[in-house]
């Protein structure tokens, strides 16, 4: 390309933030984040199942989540951990194979509450518009409508 | 097996995939700041940047693909202004991640809430 170079840290378009409370201790949360046997129980939207996931939970370990999707596709969502704080922090890179040559990463944190666990996901450095595709086929549509509820319009 | 059908949404990936690339880098999200409070002429973007009148062109040029900027010429004044309709493209295809996250939230809650001792 004929553009000027630029610093290295800011190729990163987006990032976004995601927090839900949950009736749950962080330790539980936790475990259920990062136990394969547990996370297969719940992993993913409306749509995806999870056939297998292998997590090897150390910083520099890596993991790799099945999604099967409604059509049945299968993606499969992998990386290393970054940050392994039980039953704190997780931070881990996050790629979908074969869908995207982006490496983005995701932050988790389990936060107490008086009422549960606030969990807090943080994605960031999202800066490849492929790995879009892989979520809207599990979603059939439900984005248009989601758009337009968080928006207000 | 191709895992994603990119038929009929490979024009907009592409179009993405421009905007995106337009997006990240500060110069040129600083022209497109400055142009958000008006238009203003090649030589008035240059300014506030330590580079030249072309090296600012390039980035322009770059936005313009993305059709994040027009231009319009007038003898030999070239005047830029700010679109931004495909901002919105960026905004639903983040909606996309905080579905996915959304979702996969409230899955996690069922799951922990439900096996509850």
């Amino acid at each position: 390309m004929s553009d000027p170079p630029k610093p290295q840290t800011d190729g990163y378009v987006a990032a976004l933030v995601v927090r839900r409370l949950i009736r749950a201790t962080p330790e539980k949360l936790f475990a259920a984040w990062t136990r394969p046997e547990q996370l297969i129980q719940w992993w993913g939207p409306e749509g995806v199942s999870c056939p297998t996931a292998e997590i090897d939970l150390r910083p520099g370990g890596g993991y790799r989540i099945a999604n099967r999707f409604a059509d049945g596709a299968l993606i499969w969502i992998s990386g290393v951990f970054e940050v392994v704080e039980i039953p704190h922090r997780l931070v881990y890179t996050w790629q979908l194979e074969a869908v995207s040559a982006s490496i983005e990463r995701v932050s988790i944190s389990f936060e107490p509450r008086d009422t549960g666990t606030e969990v807090v996901v943080t994605h960031e450095r999202i800066g490849s518009a492929a790995a879009r595709i892989s979520h809207e086929r599990g979603w059939n549509g439900c984005l248009d409508g989601l758009v337009r509820y968080a928006q207000g319009l | 097996m191709p895992l994603n059908d990119r038929t009929g949404r490979g024009h907009g990936e592409d179009r993405l995939d421009l905007i995106l690339h337009a997006l990240s880098d500060c110069t040129r999200r600083s022209l497109l700041k400055r142009l958000s409070a008006g238009p203003a002429m090649i030589s008035e973007l240059a300014e506030p940047f330590d580079m030249t009148r072309v090296a600012v062109s390039k980035h322009l040029r770059v936005l313009e693909r993305a059709r994040l900027i027009s231009r319009t010429i007038e003898g030999r004044v070239h005047r830029c202004e700010l679109s931004a309709e495909p901002l919105r493209e960026v905004e639903r295809w983040l909606m996309g991640y905080r579905a996915f996250w959304n979702q996969t939230l409230e899955s996690l809650a069922r799951y922990v809430e439900s096996s509850d001792p």
